[in-house]
């Protein structure tokens, strides 16, 4: 019989693509044999913008580079600029960015998992998950003045202090969603039907993958215990304990018990950062002439641990009141491309979703 | 990895959920509690504000125009005018408020308004004291 | 680790943990070969690129990183602005094939050995690369879009209080009922 090779294009109208990115597909029967990502449905030029903009007005604009974790973000440009200017941030004010960034974290996996879920049919995990990430942003809400772009890690601080008994109430929504992770145990990562379609399939492995410049959970599927959190520290995070779980199989299913694991650290480190954080202190140094502040002639790379992997800026001052050069990488960035594309073939159709929701592709980072 | 007959049967736990109370809110009977500090539309208290255009030059989407006042509610108002924004270009980041010199630009927790025309969408901030 | 790039190259510490070193256009795939057979910075995390429009070059950023994700190297290249193309790296990292058909798009740059420099986030772009600092955002948007009507009673407020102050003046100078 002649097999007919066909071409179709997954995505960028597509519930199982992650975001507005496609992916053309080379198919025989079901089986892919040839995969290209194609990006350029989100293009909205900030880096570019950001050479018009002074320092101030530029920290608006990075937290929309990532929709499902903006914090990370934030921190980053907040962690560039003072480097560059040689600003130090209080203590009470970096317990903050690591109560943020985490709370962020958890936010992003649980929408992860309603991602996850949703890619091989099991809606409910997705209803819950989200309702659980809304109790989430009602914290943000009230911090930071807003749900999902918060735009409060600012360099020399963060911009409010904590509304009165924040603390208690984060302790409280810790203590239910510690419950709730049970529930996602017995309802997704035990599910044998998660199971059958996750185990075996997008297996990334071997030792080039740490040349590759992966990050993130995919690194961690296979084995590698790398985390910034750990290998870089920024911020507080040399100060506290937590774990970062590997798994070996390096499959779909190995990155989402990962992602389990770490979902119980993030819920460690916010009890830890509750305990800790002292009562007093300024949360905000005033950046020399405000809005005319400057950066020297210099450059800085710095990098976060995001939800999915390593998020790093590299930013070039040159005196002046605007940022000469702002440039993100986002763990997509490599993740879509050399690792998305030789990864999917072989693989049969429906597993696309489930291998791109797996490796927390995000396209707004790839094309800033 | 051997599958067990538990993990198919574990997830039916959620039936249970059929007899709790539906987590979700009837809107528009029922609306959230609104939250004191969100960042929605803008107020502005015409007997401190000084039209000095700071919120103008510090926006970066230049969202604002100082347009004159009819009637003058602060004697230390030297130039008339007040602002107004645009809201198909404001991103609410709050920056206006923070370089505001008598705070009397800020942002309330009102945040809905439907129009058919997106030109309409120019948005003289209430005089409301903050 | 740090030895043998101390012992060879002028090392630039910028923090304990990031450092930096300048290399010729030339001297790039060799030092590269260099660098990663002899210390573990064996992983190319991200390629910058910064355009210095007056000192006439781009200044080119290979950011290496080691295995164990602890320390970065920035190894800097510049290039002339112009006609100049770049060895491509994408036989010795395969993720540089991705970052160099970026720069490709936003900076003009091309990466010799490279196959794939064809559209990355922009389609059918056929103006200078977005990216270089000749490129005007502003002059564009003026000329490619429209803004939205209604904002022309926008005053210039030191206008207004430079009028209000000559109309006090003037006020004061004439008293009324002279």
């Amino acid at each position: 019989m002649e097999r007919k090779v066909i071409t179709i294009y997954h995505g960028p109208q597509h519930p199982g693509i992650t975001g507005n990115m496609s992916v053309e597909l080379d198919l025989m029967g079901e089986t892919i044999t040839r995969a290209r990502t194609h990006v350029g449905y989100l293009h909205r030029g900030f880096e570019k913008l950001i050479e018009r903009r002074t320092i101030i007005q530029a920290f608006t604009i990075v937290c929309r580079i990532c929709v499902p974790e903006p914090d990370p973000n934030e921190a980053n440009f907040a962690l560039a600029v003072e480097r560059l200017a040689g600003i130090e941030v209080s203590e009470r004010a970096s317990y903050i960015r690591v109560m943020v960034l985490e709370m962020a974290r958890l936010g992003a996996q649980l929408l992860w998992m309603a991602g996850q879920s949703g890619s091989v049919g099991l809606g409910t995990v997705g209803q819950w998950s989200i309702y659980d990430r809304d109790l989430i942003l009602d914290l943000f809400e009230q911090l930071t003045g807003g749900r999902v772009y918060h735009m409060y890690i600012y360099p020399g601080g963060v911009r409010r202090e904590l509304p009165d008994g924040f603390l208690e109430r984060l302790s409280a929504l810790l203590d239910y969603l510690q419950k709730r992770l049970d529930a996602y145990d017995r309802l997704f990562f035990d599910n044998a039907s998660f199971q059958k379609r996750a185990i075996g399939v997008g297996v990334v492995r071997g030792e080039e993958v740490l040349r590759r410049g992966f990050s993130g959970q995919v690194l961690r599927g296979c084995g590698f215990a790398r985390d910034l959190r750990r290998d870089n520290p920024y911020l507080l995070y040399d100060q506290l304990e937590f774990d970062i779980p590997t798994q070996s199989a390096g499959d779909v299913y190995a990155r989402a018990l990962v992602r389990r694991a770490e979902m119980r650290e993030s819920i460690r480190i916010l009890r830890q950062v509750i305990a800790q954080m002292p009562e007093e202190g300024a949360i905000m140094q005033k950046l020399p002439k405000h809005r005319k502040f400057t950066l020297p002639k210099e450059d800085t790379y710095v990098a976060v641990e995001s939800a999915r992997g390593e998020f790093g800026y590299y930013m070039a001052g040159d005196g002046s009141e605007m940022i000469r050069r702002m440039q993100v990488k986002g763990p997509s960035l490599i993740h879509a491309f050399s690792l998305l594309e030789p990864l999917l073939v072989g693989e049969e159709l429906s597993n696309v979703a489930l291998i791109m929701n797996s490796l927390g592709i995000c396209p707004p980072e790839i094309e800033r | 990895m051997k599958f067990e007959l538990k993990n198919s049967l574990a997830p039916l736990s959620a039936l249970s959920k059929i007899f709790e109370h539906p987590q979700t809110l009837c809107y528009p009977e029922v609306k959230s509690e609104t939250v004191s500090g969100y960042r929605g539309f803008h107020i502005n208290d015409l007997s401190t504000c000084i039209g000095c255009a700071n919120c103008q030059d510090v926006c970066m989407n230049e969202a604002i125009d100082m347009i004159a006042i009819d009637k003058d509610k602060n004697p230390k108002n030297n130039s008339g005018c007040i602002p107004r924004i645009d809201y198909g270009r404001c991103c609410w980041c709050s920056l206006c408020t923070d370089v505001c010199p008598p705070d009397s630009l800020k942002l309330e927790s009102e945040c809905i308004w439907a129009d058919d025309d997106a030109n309409r969408f120019l948005y003289q901030p209430k005089d409301k004291p903050c | 680790m740090m030895s043998y790039l101390e012992e060879h190259y002028e090392l630039i510490h910028k923090t304990p943990r990031l450092f930096a070193l300048h290399v010729t256009r030339e001297q790039l795939l060799d030092t590269l070969h260099q660098i990663t057979t002899h210390t573990s910075f064996d992983t190319l995390s991200q390629l910058t690129c910064t355009d210095w429009i007056e000192e006439e070059r781009f200044e080119l950023g290979y950011m290496l990183t080691n295995a164990l994700r602890s320390h970065n190297l920035m190894l800097k290249c510049s290039i002339a602005r112009d006609k100049v193309t770049m060895p491509s790296l994408a036989l010795l990292f395969a993720q540089a094939e991705v970052m160099e058909r970026e720069l490709h798009e936003m900076f003009g740059i091309g990466f010799e050995g490279n196959e794939t420099l064809y559209d990355f986030a922009l389609e059918g772009w056929c103006d200078i690369p977005p990216m270089r600092r000749e490129f005007d955002t502003l002059a564009y948007v003026n000329a490619h879009y429209d803004f939205r009507e209604g904002r022309e009673d926008n005053l210039d407020v030191k206008e207004e209080i430079k009028k209000r102050k000559a109309a006090a003046k003037s006020a004061k100078e004439t008293p009324s009922g002279a």
